[in-house]
Protein backbone atom coordinates (compact mmCIF):
# COMPACT_ATOMS: atom_id res chain seq x y z
CA UNK A 1 0.00 0.00 0.00
CA UNK A 2 1.62 3.15 -1.43
CA UNK A 3 -0.08 6.49 0.26
CA UNK A 4 0.44 9.69 -2.85
CA UNK A 5 -1.74 11.70 -1.70
CA UNK A 6 -0.79 13.45 1.85
CA UNK A 7 -2.19 16.28 4.08
CA UNK A 8 -0.49 19.85 3.57
CA UNK A 9 2.12 20.73 6.15
CA UNK A 10 0.16 23.39 7.63
CA UNK A 11 -2.71 21.25 8.06
CA UNK A 12 -0.60 18.72 10.18
CA UNK A 13 0.97 21.10 12.53
CA UNK A 14 -2.53 22.58 13.11
CA UNK A 15 -3.44 18.60 14.01
CA UNK A 16 -0.41 18.62 16.17
CA UNK A 17 -0.62 22.36 17.34
CA UNK A 18 -4.12 21.01 19.28
CA UNK A 19 -6.39 23.47 16.93
CA UNK A 20 -8.17 21.62 15.04
CA UNK A 21 -11.87 21.08 15.18
CA UNK A 22 -13.03 16.97 15.84
CA UNK A 23 -14.05 16.23 12.72
CA UNK A 24 -11.12 17.66 11.07
CA UNK A 25 -9.10 16.21 13.95
CA UNK A 26 -10.67 12.44 13.11
CA UNK A 27 -9.79 12.61 9.74
CA UNK A 28 -6.22 13.70 9.92
CA UNK A 29 -6.34 10.66 13.16
CA UNK A 30 -7.33 8.51 10.75
CA UNK A 31 -5.02 9.74 7.88
CA UNK A 32 -2.44 9.35 10.70
CA UNK A 33 -3.01 5.79 10.92
CA UNK A 34 -2.82 4.75 7.43
CA UNK A 35 0.52 6.50 6.88
CA UNK A 36 4.02 6.19 8.25
CA UNK A 37 5.53 9.29 6.61
CA UNK A 38 2.91 11.18 7.89
CA UNK A 39 3.29 9.93 11.59
CA UNK A 40 7.15 10.57 11.00
CA UNK A 41 6.67 14.41 10.37
CA UNK A 42 4.23 14.80 12.91
CA UNK A 43 6.54 13.14 15.24
CA UNK A 44 8.89 16.25 14.09
CA UNK A 45 5.81 18.48 14.59
CA UNK A 46 5.74 17.43 17.95
CA UNK A 47 9.08 17.78 18.58
CA UNK A 48 8.75 21.24 17.47
CA UNK A 49 6.42 21.86 20.36
CA UNK A 50 8.78 19.72 22.97
CA UNK A 51 11.53 22.11 21.79
CA UNK A 52 9.20 25.49 22.48
CA UNK A 53 8.08 24.20 25.32
CA UNK A 54 11.66 23.54 26.94
CA UNK A 55 12.84 26.70 25.71
CA UNK A 56 9.53 28.90 27.21
CA UNK A 57 10.68 31.35 29.76
CA UNK A 58 9.17 29.73 33.07
CA UNK A 59 6.17 31.44 34.51
CA UNK A 60 6.61 30.92 38.69
CA UNK A 61 3.54 28.70 39.60
CA UNK A 62 2.12 29.51 43.19
CA UNK A 63 3.82 28.78 46.22
CA UNK A 64 1.88 25.77 47.41
CA UNK A 65 1.48 24.09 43.46
CA UNK A 66 4.17 20.97 44.28
CA UNK A 67 2.83 20.29 47.53
CA UNK A 68 -0.89 20.21 46.33
CA UNK A 69 0.35 18.29 43.77
CA UNK A 70 1.91 15.68 45.50
CA UNK A 71 -0.85 15.49 48.05
CA UNK A 72 -2.65 14.08 45.16
CA UNK A 73 -0.44 11.61 43.51
CA UNK A 74 -2.41 8.29 43.22
CA UNK A 75 -1.37 5.08 42.06
CA UNK A 76 -0.51 5.65 38.25
CA UNK A 77 -2.53 4.08 35.47
CA UNK A 78 -1.07 0.50 33.63
CA UNK A 79 -0.01 1.13 30.62
CA UNK A 80 -3.20 1.72 28.18
CA UNK A 81 -2.84 -0.46 24.99
CA UNK A 82 -5.05 0.11 21.58
CA UNK A 83 -6.88 -2.85 20.87
CA UNK A 84 -6.49 -4.48 17.81
CA UNK A 85 -9.52 -4.23 15.27
CA UNK A 86 -10.94 -7.35 13.25
CA UNK A 87 -11.13 -5.71 10.08
CA UNK A 88 -8.52 -3.23 10.26
CA UNK A 89 -10.86 -0.01 11.15
CA UNK A 90 -7.92 2.57 12.04
CA UNK A 91 -8.67 2.96 15.75
CA UNK A 92 -9.57 6.60 16.03
CA UNK A 93 -11.64 6.00 13.52
CA UNK A 94 -13.33 3.01 15.38
CA UNK A 95 -12.93 4.77 18.79
CA UNK A 96 -15.32 7.36 17.67
CA UNK A 97 -18.10 4.82 16.30
CA UNK A 98 -17.68 2.68 19.11
CA UNK A 99 -17.09 -0.22 16.55
CA UNK A 100 -15.77 -1.45 13.48
CA UNK A 101 -16.53 -0.24 10.05
CA UNK A 102 -18.39 -3.65 8.99
CA UNK A 103 -20.85 -3.01 11.92
CA UNK A 104 -21.82 0.17 10.54
CA UNK A 105 -25.56 0.75 9.40
CA UNK A 106 -25.60 2.51 5.96
CA UNK A 107 -28.41 4.91 4.59
CA UNK A 108 -28.58 4.20 1.21
CA UNK A 109 -28.47 7.14 -1.87
CA UNK A 110 -30.09 5.18 -4.46
CA UNK A 111 -28.68 1.91 -5.51
CA UNK A 112 -25.33 1.94 -5.62
CA UNK A 113 -24.33 4.55 -3.04
CA UNK A 114 -24.61 4.54 0.93
CA UNK A 115 -23.64 6.93 3.60
CA UNK A 116 -24.09 7.86 7.54
CA UNK A 117 -23.62 11.25 8.74
CA UNK A 118 -21.16 11.23 11.73
CA UNK A 119 -21.20 14.68 13.10
CA UNK A 120 -22.99 18.00 12.32
CA UNK A 121 -21.85 21.64 13.44
CA UNK A 122 -22.70 24.78 11.68
CA UNK A 123 -21.65 24.03 7.93
CA UNK A 124 -19.15 21.73 8.88
CA UNK A 125 -19.84 18.00 8.09
CA UNK A 126 -18.13 14.52 8.45
CA UNK A 127 -19.70 11.57 6.73
CA UNK A 128 -18.65 7.61 5.83
CA UNK A 129 -19.12 6.85 2.18
CA UNK A 130 -19.69 3.71 0.30
CA UNK A 131 -19.80 3.80 -3.65
CA UNK A 132 -20.12 0.18 -5.58
CA UNK A 133 -17.37 -0.72 -7.81
CA UNK A 134 -17.86 1.76 -10.87
CA UNK A 135 -20.08 4.36 -9.27
CA UNK A 136 -19.94 7.65 -10.29
CA UNK A 137 -20.40 10.50 -8.19
CA UNK A 138 -21.55 13.02 -10.72
CA UNK A 139 -19.47 16.42 -11.22
CA UNK A 140 -19.45 18.40 -8.76
CA UNK A 141 -17.47 21.16 -7.06
CA UNK A 142 -17.06 22.24 -3.57
CA UNK A 143 -18.66 25.60 -1.72
CA UNK A 144 -15.68 25.49 0.52
CA UNK A 145 -12.82 22.43 1.77
CA UNK A 146 -13.69 18.78 1.43
CA UNK A 147 -10.99 16.67 2.78
CA UNK A 148 -11.53 12.85 2.02
CA UNK A 149 -9.62 9.53 3.38
CA UNK A 150 -10.51 6.37 1.33
CA UNK A 151 -10.53 3.78 4.01
CA UNK A 152 -11.45 0.88 1.34
CA UNK A 153 -11.19 0.53 -2.60
CA UNK A 154 -10.13 3.49 -3.93
CA UNK A 155 -11.37 6.02 -6.63
CA UNK A 156 -10.31 8.16 -9.86
CA UNK A 157 -11.08 11.54 -10.78
CA UNK A 158 -9.54 14.62 -12.60
CA UNK A 159 -6.74 14.90 -10.80
CA UNK A 160 -5.73 11.49 -9.98
CA UNK A 161 -5.93 7.95 -8.43
CA UNK A 162 -7.12 7.74 -4.91
CA UNK A 163 -6.45 4.51 -2.88
CA UNK A 164 -6.24 3.22 0.77
CA UNK A 165 -5.07 5.66 2.79
CA UNK A 166 -4.70 8.15 0.47
CA UNK A 167 -5.84 11.97 1.65
CA UNK A 168 -7.48 14.44 -0.97
CA UNK A 169 -8.20 18.41 -0.49
CA UNK A 170 -10.85 19.40 -2.78
CA UNK A 171 -11.83 22.99 -2.58
CA UNK A 172 -13.71 25.57 -4.95
CA UNK A 173 -11.29 25.15 -7.88
CA UNK A 174 -11.81 21.56 -7.92
CA UNK A 175 -14.64 20.12 -10.20
CA UNK A 176 -14.30 16.75 -10.04
CA UNK A 177 -16.65 13.25 -10.89
CA UNK A 178 -14.92 10.46 -8.68
CA UNK A 179 -15.80 7.08 -10.09
CA UNK A 180 -15.27 4.43 -7.47
CA UNK A 181 -12.35 1.67 -9.04
CA UNK A 182 -13.67 -1.50 -10.17
CA UNK A 183 -13.05 -4.59 -7.90
CA UNK A 184 -14.20 -3.91 -4.56
CA UNK A 185 -16.92 -0.87 -2.70
CA UNK A 186 -14.97 1.94 -1.94
CA UNK A 187 -15.21 3.49 1.42
CA UNK A 188 -14.26 6.57 2.29
CA UNK A 189 -14.42 9.01 5.59
CA UNK A 190 -15.29 12.73 4.45
CA UNK A 191 -15.13 16.33 5.83
CA UNK A 192 -16.75 19.23 3.92
CA UNK A 193 -17.12 22.63 5.15
CA UNK A 194 -20.24 24.26 3.29
CA UNK A 195 -21.38 21.17 0.92
CA UNK A 196 -21.35 20.40 -2.76
CA UNK A 197 -22.51 22.18 -5.60
CA UNK A 198 -23.61 19.47 -8.53
CA UNK A 199 -23.87 20.28 -11.76
CA UNK A 200 -27.05 18.42 -12.66
CA UNK A 201 -29.91 20.25 -11.37
CA UNK A 202 -31.64 16.84 -10.22
CA UNK A 203 -28.87 16.23 -8.08
CA UNK A 204 -28.82 19.36 -6.77
CA UNK A 205 -31.97 18.75 -5.13
CA UNK A 206 -31.28 15.43 -4.46
CA UNK A 207 -27.92 16.55 -2.65
CA UNK A 208 -30.04 19.10 -0.55
CA UNK A 209 -32.86 16.60 0.50
CA UNK A 210 -30.43 14.60 2.09
CA UNK A 211 -28.30 17.22 3.80
CA UNK A 212 -24.81 16.96 1.54
CA UNK B 1 13.90 11.20 35.52
CA UNK B 2 11.16 10.81 33.67
CA UNK B 3 12.02 6.90 33.50
CA UNK B 4 12.49 6.77 37.26
CA UNK B 5 9.01 8.66 37.36
CA UNK B 6 7.93 5.52 35.29
CA UNK B 7 9.60 2.76 36.92
CA UNK B 8 9.93 3.48 40.15
CA UNK B 9 7.52 6.21 41.36
CA UNK B 10 10.15 8.31 42.49
CA UNK B 11 8.43 11.15 43.89
CA UNK B 12 11.98 12.91 44.39
CA UNK B 13 12.38 12.18 40.52
CA UNK B 14 8.68 13.86 40.29
CA UNK B 15 9.49 17.05 42.29
CA UNK B 16 12.62 17.58 40.29
CA UNK B 17 10.16 17.15 36.69
CA UNK B 18 8.08 19.32 38.31
CA UNK B 19 10.24 22.22 39.09
CA UNK B 20 11.42 22.19 35.35
CA UNK B 21 8.67 21.87 33.36
CA UNK B 22 5.52 22.89 35.45
CA UNK B 23 6.37 26.69 35.11
CA UNK B 24 6.88 26.13 31.20
CA UNK B 25 4.09 24.29 31.14
CA UNK B 26 1.89 27.73 32.62
CA UNK B 27 3.97 30.01 30.50
CA UNK B 28 3.36 27.71 27.03
CA UNK B 29 -0.48 28.31 27.87
CA UNK B 30 -0.64 31.54 29.30
CA UNK B 31 1.52 32.80 25.79
CA UNK B 32 -1.49 30.45 23.76
CA UNK B 33 -4.03 32.85 25.43
CA UNK B 34 -5.19 31.11 28.76
CA UNK B 35 -6.28 32.76 31.57
CA UNK B 36 -3.46 32.69 34.32
CA UNK B 37 -5.55 31.05 36.99
CA UNK B 38 -6.89 28.69 34.45
CA UNK B 39 -2.73 28.27 32.96
CA UNK B 40 -1.83 27.28 36.88
CA UNK B 41 -4.49 24.87 37.23
CA UNK B 42 -4.26 23.43 33.93
CA UNK B 43 0.08 23.21 34.82
CA UNK B 44 -0.91 21.26 38.12
CA UNK B 45 -3.19 18.97 36.12
CA UNK B 46 -0.70 18.75 33.57
CA UNK B 47 1.90 17.36 35.81
CA UNK B 48 -0.46 15.23 37.34
CA UNK B 49 -1.31 13.36 33.91
CA UNK B 50 2.64 13.15 33.78
CA UNK B 51 2.66 10.91 37.19
CA UNK B 52 -0.24 9.33 36.14
CA UNK B 53 0.73 8.25 32.65
CA UNK B 54 4.37 7.82 33.20
CA UNK B 55 4.38 4.12 32.14
CA UNK B 56 3.19 5.35 29.08
CA UNK B 57 6.27 7.51 28.05
CA UNK B 58 8.60 6.04 25.68
CA UNK B 59 12.02 7.52 25.27
CA UNK B 60 12.61 5.79 21.41
CA UNK B 61 9.43 7.81 20.51
CA UNK B 62 9.98 11.53 22.14
CA UNK B 63 12.06 13.03 24.33
CA UNK B 64 10.63 13.91 28.06
CA UNK B 65 10.06 17.81 26.87
CA UNK B 66 8.19 16.58 23.85
CA UNK B 67 6.09 14.26 25.17
CA UNK B 68 5.06 16.76 28.11
CA UNK B 69 3.88 18.92 25.84
CA UNK B 70 1.63 16.61 23.56
CA UNK B 71 0.30 16.33 27.83
CA UNK B 72 -0.28 19.77 27.89
CA UNK B 73 -1.73 20.17 24.56
CA UNK B 74 -4.54 17.45 25.41
CA UNK B 75 -4.93 19.18 28.80
CA UNK B 76 -5.75 22.42 26.84
CA UNK B 77 -7.77 20.78 24.11
CA UNK B 78 -10.18 19.04 26.48
CA UNK B 79 -10.57 22.05 28.42
CA UNK B 80 -11.98 23.77 25.24
CA UNK B 81 -14.17 21.52 23.96
CA UNK B 82 -16.64 19.40 25.80
CA UNK B 83 -17.12 16.68 23.14
CA UNK B 84 -14.72 14.04 22.68
CA UNK B 85 -11.64 14.98 20.63
CA UNK B 86 -10.59 12.48 18.52
CA UNK B 87 -6.60 11.87 18.86
CA UNK B 88 -4.27 8.83 17.55
CA UNK B 89 -2.61 6.82 19.95
CA UNK B 90 1.09 7.29 19.00
CA UNK B 91 1.49 3.30 20.65
CA UNK B 92 -1.24 2.03 18.57
CA UNK B 93 0.92 -1.36 17.51
CA UNK B 94 -1.84 -1.85 14.41
CA UNK B 95 -0.37 0.89 12.30
CA UNK B 96 -0.68 0.38 8.96
CA UNK B 97 1.82 -0.35 7.34
CA UNK B 98 3.95 -0.63 10.35
CA UNK B 99 6.14 2.13 11.82
CA UNK B 100 9.77 0.65 11.33
CA UNK B 101 11.21 -1.45 14.83
CA UNK B 102 12.55 1.42 16.91
CA UNK B 103 15.36 -0.76 17.65
CA UNK B 104 18.46 2.03 19.06
CA UNK B 105 16.26 5.04 18.00
CA UNK B 106 16.31 6.64 21.86
CA UNK B 107 19.78 7.91 20.28
CA UNK B 108 18.36 8.68 17.03
CA UNK B 109 15.56 10.38 19.00
CA UNK B 110 17.63 12.53 20.75
CA UNK B 111 19.54 13.05 17.96
CA UNK B 112 16.73 14.81 15.73
CA UNK B 113 15.22 16.70 18.71
CA UNK B 114 19.01 18.10 19.43
CA UNK B 115 18.92 19.08 15.76
CA UNK B 116 15.28 20.56 15.42
CA UNK B 117 16.29 22.56 18.27
CA UNK B 118 19.22 24.03 16.95
CA UNK B 119 17.10 24.49 13.53
CA UNK B 120 14.30 26.35 15.31
CA UNK B 121 16.54 29.13 16.85
CA UNK B 122 17.82 29.56 13.57
CA UNK B 123 14.91 30.36 11.98
CA UNK B 124 14.62 33.97 11.03
CA UNK B 125 12.57 35.91 13.60
CA UNK B 126 9.60 36.86 11.64
CA UNK B 127 8.95 32.57 11.01
CA UNK B 128 10.38 31.97 14.02
CA UNK B 129 7.29 34.18 15.80
CA UNK B 130 4.93 32.28 13.14
CA UNK B 131 5.56 28.82 14.40
CA UNK B 132 5.61 29.82 18.12
CA UNK B 133 2.00 31.10 17.80
CA UNK B 134 1.14 28.86 15.52
CA UNK B 135 2.27 26.13 18.40
CA UNK B 136 0.82 27.99 21.26
CA UNK B 137 -1.96 29.80 20.32
CA UNK B 138 -5.32 28.27 20.59
CA UNK B 139 -6.73 30.55 17.40
CA UNK B 140 -6.94 29.36 14.38
CA UNK B 141 -4.39 30.75 11.53
CA UNK B 142 -6.98 33.21 10.54
CA UNK B 143 -7.09 35.22 13.96
CA UNK B 144 -3.19 35.04 14.31
CA UNK B 145 -3.32 36.96 10.95
CA UNK B 146 -5.89 39.26 12.66
CA UNK B 147 -3.64 39.44 15.40
CA UNK B 148 -0.40 40.22 13.72
CA UNK B 149 -2.46 42.13 10.90
CA UNK B 150 -1.00 40.74 8.44
CA UNK B 151 -3.18 38.45 5.21
CA UNK B 152 -3.92 35.04 6.34
CA UNK B 153 -1.44 34.08 3.24
CA UNK B 154 1.56 35.44 4.39
CA UNK B 155 0.93 33.26 7.77
CA UNK B 156 0.18 30.18 5.63
CA UNK B 157 3.20 31.23 3.24
CA UNK B 158 5.56 31.88 6.41
CA UNK B 159 4.54 28.81 7.87
CA UNK B 160 5.34 26.81 4.75
CA UNK B 161 8.68 28.90 4.37
CA UNK B 162 9.30 27.66 7.91
CA UNK B 163 8.55 24.21 7.73
CA UNK B 164 10.94 23.72 4.48
CA UNK B 165 13.57 25.83 6.43
CA UNK B 166 13.65 23.02 8.75
CA UNK B 167 13.52 20.46 6.77
CA UNK B 168 16.38 21.61 4.76
CA UNK B 169 18.10 22.18 8.24
CA UNK B 170 17.40 18.69 8.97
CA UNK B 171 19.15 17.70 5.83
CA UNK B 172 15.14 15.95 4.78
CA UNK B 173 15.03 15.06 0.85
CA UNK B 174 11.31 15.77 0.86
Amino acid sequence: MTIRHHPKDSLRLAYVAGQMDPATALIMATHLSLCAQCRAAAADDECIGGALLEGAEPMPLRSDALARVMARLGAPEAIHRTEPSADGTPAPLRAFLGHELSCVRWRRLGPRLGYVTLYRRGSLAMRLLRGAPGTEVGQHTHRGTEYTVVLRGGYSDESGNYGPGDFQIASADLTHNPVADVGEDCINLAVTDGGLQFRSRVQNVVASLFGF
Amino acid sequence: MLRRVAAFQDRQAFQELFAHFAPRIKAYLVRGGTASQQAEDLAQEAMLAVWRKAAQFDSNRASAATWIFTIARNLRIDMHRRERHPRFDPADPFFMPDSPDPADSALQTRQREHQLRKAIQALPPDQFRIVMLSFFSEKPHSQIAAELDIPLGTVKSRIRLAMMRLKTLLGDES
